[in-house]
């Protein structure tokens, strides 16, 4: 099963990430990244840049409207996010709990749909 | 050689993998740097043979070809003790044989040895027995090509730091080792039968590879029942492939298949071999199984469904191989047999069990009976919880049309 490890962050919890703590926290990542590799789980990931250049699109009266920036300040936005394919969504928890992110914000697992059929009985 | 462009050349060398794998590895013991060599071998075939032609003896070219990278490999990387254990070989002649069809054996036992990761199992079987290149495999399981690649690595350095040995289990644990072979099979089976979404040309398709793996371990042991079962049980699915998937991906039920869709070739040797396990073998879940999907593929219309036979068959598959969902199919099966009131009495004694929590077929189950009860909200409910807990898309969408449709 796929499932997608959605990071939240804000400008505080980079900010730590590039300070003095930073090297250790990005040691973690590395090597949890690595382990993923070893284990034959991570399937992929990315992380994004800052809000500051997102483009939001909202509908109006029925049509979309581009807007600059996220449409409001909030205390945490979407950062990143990993794809696991793993054994079940406890193995997956596991992972969100050991990404160092996860003790400054907040972390979701979510299961990845399929496009296959299901069962037909 | 034959004339250049010969035809299935692909086919040919996925059928002789395994066993220049296996001559190698019964050879050089050194599981993983065989799988390595012949891989390399096999590429290196599938270049030269349709330029060149098929050699008179494709797979003792290939046992040298693959000895060769074998030998270079050796000397590249180890010691010059190593290398000595093999020297010599280089300039041996090789003669036709015959398949060793217990290597093939020995290599799926090693594959699916237990000291491995169910996914590193499916792929290294794949990769091994199979033929298939980790290509292919990643893009059969959805996942980067370095994502599948790491989990082939991963299972052979499994093998070698565990010194498992390339041969056959010891005759005490040979029956339980079998039971890992067939559930890895099943799984690969099970894989490409639940998430192949339509004709996908650029997919490999696992259901058919898996029929093709079982149908080679059934001519190998065809006196082991659940063998037979199994392989019973995927014809007797697989038939119903292209009844099961309409227009837009849409899933239809089995009650609302166009039966006329149904393989009747396959469904007819899945019939054959059930009956052959069930009368001369000892019994167990996957002729069972078999059974279950006999009795369906035998109706010529879903209302005219033994539903009393099913129940008996799923009373005695829970018996003899507990498991939830098992036990949740026999409800479904005592709700067209009994009645919904019935089927519901069934599901209410199962459903709290916690290896079912969360499972979105309990709710479709319910959904299914409630509205068979004429109890329309409830199974509007239901059908949208159910709907809210799958993986599926198509399922998600065929359970919010029933939803809707209450």
């Amino acid at each position: 099963m796929k499932y997608m490890l959605l990071i939240y962050d804000n400008a505080g919890i980079r900010e730590l990430f590039s300070g003095p703590e930073g090297k250790a926290l990005g040691e973690e990542i590395d090597a949890l990244m690595a382990e993923l590799t070893a284990s034959g789980e991570l399937a992929g990931g990315e992380a994004l840049a800052d809000p500051a250049q997102t483009r939001s699109i909202r509908p109006h009266d029925g049509a979309p409207v581009v807007t600059d920036g996220p449409l409001a300040e909030a205390k945490e936005h979407f950062g990143g996010y990993l794809i696991v394919d793993c054994e079940s969504i406890e193995r997956a928890t596991e992972i969100a709990l050991r990404w160092p992110n996860a003790r400054f914000a907040a972390m979701e697992v979510r299961p990845i749909m399929n496009a296959g059929g299901g069962q037909d009985t | 050689m034959t004339t250049p462009g010969a035809p299935d050349i692909e086919g040919l060398l996925r059928q002789l993998g395994p066993q220049v794998l296996g001559a190698l590895a019964r050879r050089h013991g050194q599981f993983e740097s065989c799988e390595d060599a012949t891989q390399e071998a096999l590429l290196a075939a599938a270049q030269q043979w349709p330029k060149q032609g098929v050699p008179d003896h494709p797979r003792g070219w290939l046992i040298a070809v693959a000895t060769r990278r074998l030998i270079d490999e050796i000397r590249a990387d180890r010691s010059r003790r190593a290398r000595e254990d093999v020297t010599g070989e280089p300039g041996e002649r090789y003669e036709p044989q015959p398949p060793q069809h217990d290597d093939t054996l020995t290599l799926l036992f090693l594959c699916c040895h237990p000291a491995l990761t169910p996914a590193s199992q499916i792929a290294l079987t794949l990769r091994a027995v199979g033929g298939l290149t980790t290509a292919e495999i990643a893009s059969a399981f959805l996942v980067p090509e370095a994502t599948m690649a790491q989990r082939i690595s991963r299972a052979k350095q499994t093998i070698k730091a565990g010194g498992m040995q390339f041969e056959l289990p010891p005759p005490d644990q040979r029956a339980e080792r079998l039971r890992a072979v067939r559930h890895v099979l099943y799984l690969i089976f099970n894989e490409g039968y639940t998430t192949t979404a339509g004709p996908d040309l650029q997919r490999v398709e696992l259901a058919a590879e898996a029929i093709r793996l079982t149908r080679m371990l059934h001519r190998l042991l065809p006196a082991d029942g659940e063998i037979t079962g199994l392989l019973a049980l995927m014809l007797l699915t697989h038939a119903r492939r292209r009844a099961r998937i309409g227009p837009g991906a849409a899933l239809i039920p089995l009650a609302d298949q166009d039966r006329s869709l149904w393989e009747r070739q396959e469904i007819e040797q899945g019939l054959g071999l059930v009956e052959h396990a069930l009368t001369t073998a000892a019994i167990g879940p996957y002729q069972i199984q078999a059974a279950i999907a006999a009795v369906h593929c035998e109706a010529p219309s879903a209302g005219q469904t033994d539903w009393p036979q099913i129940v008996a068959l799923y009373t005695l598959l829970e018996r003899i191989a507990p498991n939830p969902v098992f036990a949740l199919n026999r409800v479904v099966a005592v709700a067209m047999a009994n009645g919904p009131e019935a089927g519901l009495a069934a599901l209410a004694v199962i459903e709290n069990d916690e290896r079912l929590a969360g499972h979105h077929r309990v709710e479709a189950v319910r959904a299914h009976m409630l509205e068979l009860a004429g109890d329309r909200t409830g199974a509007a409910a239901a059908y949208r919880a159910a709907a809210r807990l799958t993986t599926s898309l198509p399922e998600r969408r065929y359970l919010e049309a029933r939803a809707a449709g209450m």
